[in-house]
């Protein structure tokens, strides 16, 4: 008999995969809000060692959980990429990842315990440049490169570019390295984790996602097929020549904002040229998500000419809500999905549909929540009693996220114990 | 690139046919829905045909690969196939609700589809196959009906 579940499936990782990585982005979630709790409005101050574990929590722990799991399961999809193993492979990156964080988010508050600066690095640095190594290696060997494989293998160099500068970082401050460098290389690292790895990745998956999810007109070519590449030399570029002058930062940052701001513009455009004329939440996540990316380069070209904390603060806002927007949209088009497809990949005679598994009303909500959060986080860089609000709506929303997540594991597991199957057998 | 030019033209033609019905069923249009519903069904079933009957074989003879990408193209067909059977009945019933959620699983389900022939099968049909065969069998593809 022709095994009909392997053939599919082969293609796509273990649905639990996904499933922690996303769980384990919602928890990092939930725990940057109590961090907004206690920390207050000293968040808006980028140099506070409170920003600083925020941010982290917000980059690595939500962040690069949610982009690892959609990774894994969309790099079958988009690029033709078969991992092998690839629960061990999640697995080897996963534990010593999060394990990582926790020893550097208590470093960067016990300053003086150096060698918890040495065990995230030993954490971090191994799980990430790891899996790194093995998916450019898979990227590196396609005969066949699209605009998304491209730009992909572009966001991984970033993304270890970025956690070698941070390897640099965390030796000066446990001591290992002298750090004459320091300024400049936290300059570029959280330029290539920002941009070259959180939007350069957004951007990569979307010139597949937009087109063909909500049928809409493709990007134009040049765009397509130099937007990586020119994003990605740039942040090599000013990293190189930053080390002599400084100031091309400056220089670096102005086009850099005019790059994302002008994607950020074309991609708001395909979604008004949609022929897929349905609105669902996911439709309204990517417009927040584009619209703070472009309120967030407006601001960063403000920042700097005029030296005014509150743009500053709103830039870091507007970025964040930027991320977490689009992370949402696709994490509401890929659990479902997944859920559905796993199930039906397996025989089942009638798995929960899509719906069933996320109704589109729960996902409104949190788009509710969501917009509700962001919209506070901003008002409260001028009303510091609003903070404590926003951090318990940033708790919600991470929890309404991680609610769906259990949710469609019980019900996935619900399905194996209950539902019936086809039987394959008798069909050969 | 002759063989991915087409095909791909005919993706985009199913999806545009597909949004049109999924608009229709949102709106409750049912009458409407239903013959857009149809000529989407025709315009991707037609489209299997073309793959499973020529480009596959063709594809399976030059490269002697039989068991490779074009098996998991036809069991994701068989997917569609019956995805296809299941808004069918949810048409008939005016279900809104399960008629529009199994029209976002097709929607994944076929651009899922979509972009593993569209990145890899085609681009290999493509350089694989000889000139002279890739003409005829576009040709054929193109006198093809369901």
């Amino acid at each position: 008999m022709l095994n009909q579940n392997g053939l599919s499936l082969d293609q796509a990782p273990p649905i639990f995969v996904v499933f922690r990585f996303f769980f384990v982005g919602a928890l990092f979630g939930i725990l940057s809000g109590l961090f907004v709790l206690f920390f207050q409005e000293t968040i808006f101050n980028a140099h506070s060692t409170e920003a600083i574990i925020l941010t982290h929590t917000l980059t690595l722990g939500v962040m690069l959980s949610f982009m690892f799991g959609a990774l894994f399961q969309m790099l079958p999809v988009i690029a033709g990429i078969k991992l092998t193993s690839p629960d061990l492979k999640a697995n080897l990156l996963l534990y010593p990842f999060i394990v990582g964080i926790i020893a550097l988010l208590f470093a960067f508050k016990l300053t003086t315990v150096s060698w918890l600066f040495l065990l995230a690095s030993v954490l971090l640095g191994g799980s990430l440049l790891g899996i790194i190594v093995i998916l450019l290696k898979n990227l590196f060997s396609l005969e066949n490169h699209t605009s998304t494989s491209k730009g992909t293998t572009y966001t991984l160099l970033s993304l270890g570019i970025a956690v070698l500068f941070a390897l640099y970082l965390t030796g000066t401050l446990a001591g290992v390295t002298e750090g004459s460098a320091y300024s400049h290389i936290k300059e570029a690292h959280y330029s290539f984790g920002l941009y070259g790895w959180i939007a350069l990745l957004i951007i990569s998956i979307s010139f597949q996602v937009i087109e063909m999810f909500y049928v809409t007109p493709p990007f134009p070519k040049l765009f397509l097929n130099y937007m990586p590449a020119t994003l990605f030399i740039l942040l090599l570029l000013a990293s190189l020549v930053g080390i002599f002058y400084p100031s091309i930062w400056l220089l670096a940052d102005i086009l850099l904002a005019l790059l994302l701001g002008s994607y950020a513009v074309l991609t708001l455009k395909r979604f008004t040229q949609r022929k897929r004329p349905l609105t669902d939440a996911t439709v309204w996540f990517w417009r927040l998500g584009l619209s703070s990316l472009l309120l967030s380069m407006l601001s960063l070209l403000l920042t700097l000419f005029i030296d005014y904390d509150p743009i500053k603060a709103l830039s870091y806002i507007a970025f964040s809500s930027f991320g977490l927007s689009i992370v949402f949209a696709m994490f509401y088009k890929i659990v479902p999905f997944l859920t559905w497809f796993h199930l039906n990949s397996q025989g089942y005679i009638s798995p929960p549909m899509m719906h069933q598994i996320i109704h589109p009303k729960m996902m409104m909500k949190h788009l509710y929540i969501h917009t509700a959060t962001i919209v506070t986080f901003i008002f409260a860089i001028f009303i510091p009693q609003l903070i404590f609000l926003a951090g318990l709506l940033t708790i919600l929303s991470f929890g309404w996220a991680g609610y769906q997540v259990v949710n469609a594991h019980l019900l996935y597991r619900k399905t194996q114990k209950t539902g019936k199957k086809f039987n394959m057998g008798s069909m050969y | 690139m002759i063989i991915s030019n087409y095909m791909k033209n005919e993706h985009r033609e199913c999806d545009t046919l597909f949004a049109s019905a999924e608009e229709a069923i949102a709106l409750g249009e049912w009458d409407v829905a239903e013959e857009r519903f149809l000529a989407f069904s025709n315009e991707a079933l037609t489209h299997f045909k073309k793959e499973e009957e020529e480009l596959f074989p063709a594809f399976e003879a030059q490269t002697g690969m039989t068991e490779g990408p074009t098996q998991v193209m036809r069991y994701e067909h068989e997917q569609v196939r019956g995805l296809l059977g299941n808004m069918a009945e949810s048409l008939e019933a005016k279900d809104k609700d399960a008629c529009l959620s199994l029209a976002e699983s097709m929607m994944i389900l076929l651009q899922q589809h979509n972009m593993k022939e569209e990145q890899m099968l085609y681009a290999m049909c493509d350089r694989v196959l000889p000139a002279e065969l890739k003409e005829k069998t576009l040709e054929t593809m193109k006198n093809m009906s369901l």
